[in-house]
């Protein structure tokens, strides 16, 4: 009997409780700053450019090759008469998220810390009616950390 | 031939289609806000939230329910008993729509004042046995057959002291005649609900409450007295071939009937309309004192069902040898020996304070024995094995 009385006690108490239930699609959890979603590009501001050369170090690394960079002369270099030390820029940059692993081997290798995993929720809400809309181009993945919507984290 | 509703003359058929209109939305309302809050107690009890999606915060989780069911096929297995199978949802819905007519929500709020209340309430809502059983018997479904043979046996055996417990109540009941001289006993809910004004019954005949709330729970099925529709033993009882609208008869039957006999319980015992202070508050104001009783009936309605829903969310189930033996052996002597001693107060006319004292100490026997079941170390015969080893050992 006491334990019939410790029982229904316990069972009250958790009602009184409140649920853990999380309202997924309305309430998001805060992420973690080292989350890793999808790889993005990253903009340097100062000089209004991305950062990225277009090295091929990030596409040579990755292990399901999920990337293709096109490489061209930066029309902003000093020589040219523009402010930029970047001799080298990137012209043309895909990811097909559909392939990416998110292994983060290309943010290792990236010389330039040019490349940075997406921490925010956009980057796992990504679903999309048609594969072919997974493969971002360049504007795509330099647009979220260009309006300052990534904090990016990236190794020290 | 015309007779009195809501202050008007109207038809006596007329009459009748009203009160079975109110009777049927009433049921209808009733029944799908239980399942709501079921879900949604429950689900706290198990640190969920429970329904949230349909309307605002998942109220109109039922009615979506209710539209799923009714637009689902229709099945009946190819073996089953026609008739047998398509009645039966009728004979269990039927009887527990028929409790309606009885029971009290306020001073004039009841849909017939029957003089045999309490009489007609117990008798009509154990009818639904029968529709169990022709569930069972119907479906050929083995599974369904055992759930439908364990409903008969527990809502049987349990009928007994559920109706004994509140004879205890209906012989104390005391009122006065016209010529002033007290009469004890009423089978009247109206009356019965009107005497306690002062001092609910709970508090004369405490063991005849717990008595009442144990059968209850065994009436309805519900946890820890779930054996016929146990879902890990009989797949659901006589339910598993039904589908639809007759499955969904079958729950609104079952969720009907839970309001139903909390009510009855609240009136009984717990003072209905009329404790506290509910007479004396609708003297005063007409419409806030209708106001009050109903929402005293429906809170301490709501308050029994709460607690069933608690225990639910609590118990494990019972075996079915302890079912019996705990109605059979404890519960009905019990019951019994309340009425005896009541009725020895009555007849030597002894003061109203020895049946407190008398039910208390029945109350205090059945925890005990309770207490001295549950904390018993399981009784096996030993193990032929174990025992010839053991007596070589003393050798």
């Amino acid at each position: 009997m006491r334990g019939i009385a410790k029982a229904m006690l316990t069972t009250i108490g958790v009602f009184a409780r409140r649920p853990v239930t999380r309202e997924y699609p309305e309430r998001h959890r805060p992420l973690p700053e080292r989350d890793r979603a999808f790889p993005l590009l990253l903009w340097d501001g100062d000089l209004d450019e991305p950062f990225c050369t277009g090295c091929h170090a990030c596409e040579r690394a990755c292990p399901v090759e999920c990337m293709t960079v096109l490489m061209k002369d930066n029309p902003a270099h000093t020589s040219l008469g523009g402010t930029s030390s970047r001799r080298k820029i990137i012209d043309k940059f895909w990811i097909d998220y559909a392939r990416c692993m998110r292994c983060n081997i290309c943010v290792e290798v990236c010389n330039f810390d040019a490349i940075a995993m997406n921490n925010t929720w956009s980057g796992h809400e990504m679903s999309v009616y048609d594969r072919a809309d997974l493969v971002l181009d360049l504007p795509q993945l330099l647009a979220q950390h260009k309006a300052g919507a990534i904090d990016e984290w990236v190794a020290p | 031939m015309n007779v009195e509703l809501f202050g008007g003359e109207i038809n006596v058929w007329w009459d009748a289609l009203a009160r079975l209109g109110l009777a049927v939305g009433a049921m209808t309302v009733v029944a799908m806000g239980l399942i709501y809050l079921e879900r949604k107690v429950i689900a706290r009890f198990q640190q969920r939230l429970g329904p949230t999606r349909t309307g605002p915060i998942g109220m109109l989780q039922a009615l979506a329910d209710a539209v799923k069911l009714v637009g689902k096929e229709d099945l009946r297995p190819r073996n089953a008993d026609p008739w047998v199978f398509e009645l039966a949802p009728y004979f269990v819905f039927v009887p527990i729509f028929l409790v309606f007519v009885a029971v009290p929500f306020a001073f004039d709020w009841q849909i017939r004042v029957l003089e045999l209340g309490l009489l007609y309430v117990v008798a009509i809502s154990s009818v639904n046995i029968v529709g169990w059983v022709m569930a069972g018997w119907g479906s050929d479904n083995r599974y369904a057959m055992l759930g439908a043979l364990r409903a008969a046996a527990q809502g049987i055996s349990y009928e007994l002291p559920l109706v004994i417990s509140l004879v205890a109540v209906a012989m104390i009941v005391s009122q006065l005649d016209s010529a002033g001289e007290v009469l004890r006993g009423s089978l009247n809910l109206h009356t019965i609900v009107e005497e306690q004004g002062h001092i609910p019954y709970i508090v004369w005949q405490p063991l005849a409450f717990a008595i009442f709330y144990i059968a209850m729970l065994a009436e309805l099925n519900r946890t820890p007295f779930d054996i016929p529709v146990g879902e890990s033993e009989v797949v659901g009882g006589p339910f598993v071939e039904y589908s639809g609208i007759r499955w969904s008869m079958f729950f609104l039957a079952e969720y009907t009937a839970l309001f139903l006999l909390s009510l009855v319980g609240a009136a009984v015992f717990l003072g209905g309309w009329a404790w506290p202070l509910g007479e004396e508050l609708r003297g005063e104001n007409e419409l806030l004192g209708v106001l009050y009783q109903l929402g005293l009936t429906l809170a301490k309605t709501g308050f029994l069902i709460f607690t069933v829903f608690w225990v639910r969310s609590t118990m494990p189930r019972m075996r079915i040898d302890q079912l019996m033996a705990f109605s059979w052996k404890v519960l009905l002597p019990l019951a019994f020996a309340q009425i005896l001693v009541n009725g020895l107060i009555l007849v030597y006319d002894w003061p109203d304070v020895l049946l407190l004292l008398t039910s208390g100490a029945g109350l205090v026997a059945l925890v005990a024995i309770v207490d001295r079941a549950v904390t018993r170390p399981a009784q096996r015969p030993p193990r032929p094995a174990a025992a010839a080893l053991g007596s070589e050992a003393a050798s």
